[in-house]
């Protein structure tokens, strides 16, 4: 009996662990949603927008590595962000580890284009930056949730 | 008996218990594989991502071959017959005159001049400058160019070609080998290498034009008439006409070109 109880109550904080891991994703993927629409938005505008006389971001959107093979980094920015929010709804193992490889992906380009930023275009986006963190920590919590015991279905 | 049937269950406990561990180890396995998958996954997609980033555009600029033959040709194709003074192209008594605000590195720039996301630039100097109603005037104006000695440079290597007639030439073969944004690729060799592909450009008085003090004077007198102007980015296009001034501060199209020298004209 005690070993019983004992097993559903870590599973109890098992599952509330997992909760408050989904809860962070949610709420870094919806600043990161927000972030990267920004970005796109601009993008989208910056066709029209010229070279400044200053401004690390103008510097950076208007790079060549602003865009993958024609399509604007932000835009796969806000599709990975979307990715992690549309990950947490699916349940069970499969959205834990989708979660993860759309956060691990973002990371190692994020990654790249940092790189980019700071020894090709030398200049610094700071929006580039904080999706660049934002998509650091996703990374962390997603691998800390696909790595974690199964939780006991509640 | 009793104790016979505790030995059955605590040899099937024993068995749950096994049977348990096993399916814990195989599903733990099984996720750390999955897990090294994921891992596999990213990298590979992060790795081609990267390559196709990298790879495609010019990082060094310059053209060589056929590619390069197809470019000289283009340009002459597009200026061929039209009168240039200076930086000035097109007929000197044409009754309007766009100022053309760049900066030689500016991609948005190079867009406009070349025709590409919508740019009017090429149709009106085949329209318009070669009919003699408009003549263009570029003036240097820093922004895409990230350090202001290569700026000047650049700009004074172009503006020397303009001591021959040909400082169009100069800018169109520039824009049409321009490298990656910030990648240093506006080198001394760089710079030769577009004056060699000038059709009949005197390499020797280019040279010497380079190292006038009028030349470099000109590239400060335009980014201080551009800042009077109120110039904030490239390109920036002023037409002033017998009706008076107008200007576009974003890529034009060739319609939006042809209602700016309507207006002024």
């Amino acid at each position: 009996m005690s070993t019983l109880s004992g097993a559903s109550a870590t599973a109890r904080a098992g599952a509330s662990t997992d909760r408050r891991l989904r809860i962070a994703i949610l709420v870094l993927a919806l600043i990161g949603v927000g972030v990267a629409g920004y970005l796109t938005y601009v993008h989208y505008e910056g066709l029209k927008v010229l070279c400044l006389s200053s401004g690390g971001c103008e510097t950076v959107q208007a790079s060549r590595y602003a865009k993958l093979d024609g399509v604007p980094v932000a835009v796969l920015g806000l599709l990975g962000y979307i990715g992690i929010l549309g990950s947490l709804l699916i349940r069970g193992e499969l959205g834990r580890v989708a979660g993860f490889a759309i956060a691990l992906i973002g990371f190692g380009f994020s990654l790249y284009l940092t790189y980019r930023e700071l020894f090709t275009i030398k200049a610094i986006c700071q929006w580039c930056v904080s999706s660049a963190v934002l998509m650091t920590i996703l990374a962390v919590l997603t691998a800390i949730r696909a790595l974690r015991e199964e939780p006991a279905p509640a | 008996m009793a104790s016979r049937t505790k030995q059955k269950e605590e040899a099937r406990a024993r068995r749950l218990a096994e049977e348990q561990a096993r399916a814990e180890r195989a599903r733990r396995d099984r996720r750390l594989r999955m897990i090294g998958g994921v891992v596999v996954l990213a990298i590979a997609v992060v790795a081609v991502s990267i390559a196709v980033s990298s790879g495609g555009g010019t990082a060094t600029g310059l053209q060589t071959g056929p590619q390069r033959t197809k470019t000289v040709a283009a340009v002459s194709s597009l200026l061929t017959g039209i009168p240039q003074s200076g930086a000035t192209l097109g007929n000197s008594s044409a009754p309007v005159t766009m100022t053309y605000y760049g900066d030689l590195e500016c991609p948005i720039c190079r867009d406009f001049t070349l025709g590409v996301s919508g740019g009017g630039f090429p149709q009106l100097v085949q329209n318009e400058v070669r009919q003699g109603k408009v003549k263009v005037l570029y003036k240097a104006f820093e922004t895409a160019t990230r350090d202001p000695s290569v700026f000047k440079t650049q700009q004074v290597a172009a503006l020397a070609a303009g001591g021959q007639n040909r400082f169009w030439d100069y800018a169109e073969l520039f824009y049409r080998q321009q490298g990656a944004e910030g990648s240093g690729y506006v080198t001394e060799s760089y710079l030769q290498n577009l004056a060699k592909e000038v059709p009949g450009l005197n390499l020797s008085q280019w040279e010497s034009a380079r190292n006038n003090s009028a030349v470099a004077n000109q590239v400060a007198a335009d980014e201080q008439a551009g800042s009077t102007a109120g110039v904030q980015g490239t390109p920036t296009l002023v037409f002033t006409g017998p009706k008076g001034q107008t200007a576009i501060g974003t890529i034009a199209t060739y319609p939006q070109l042809q209602q700016a020298v309507k207006k002024v004209s």
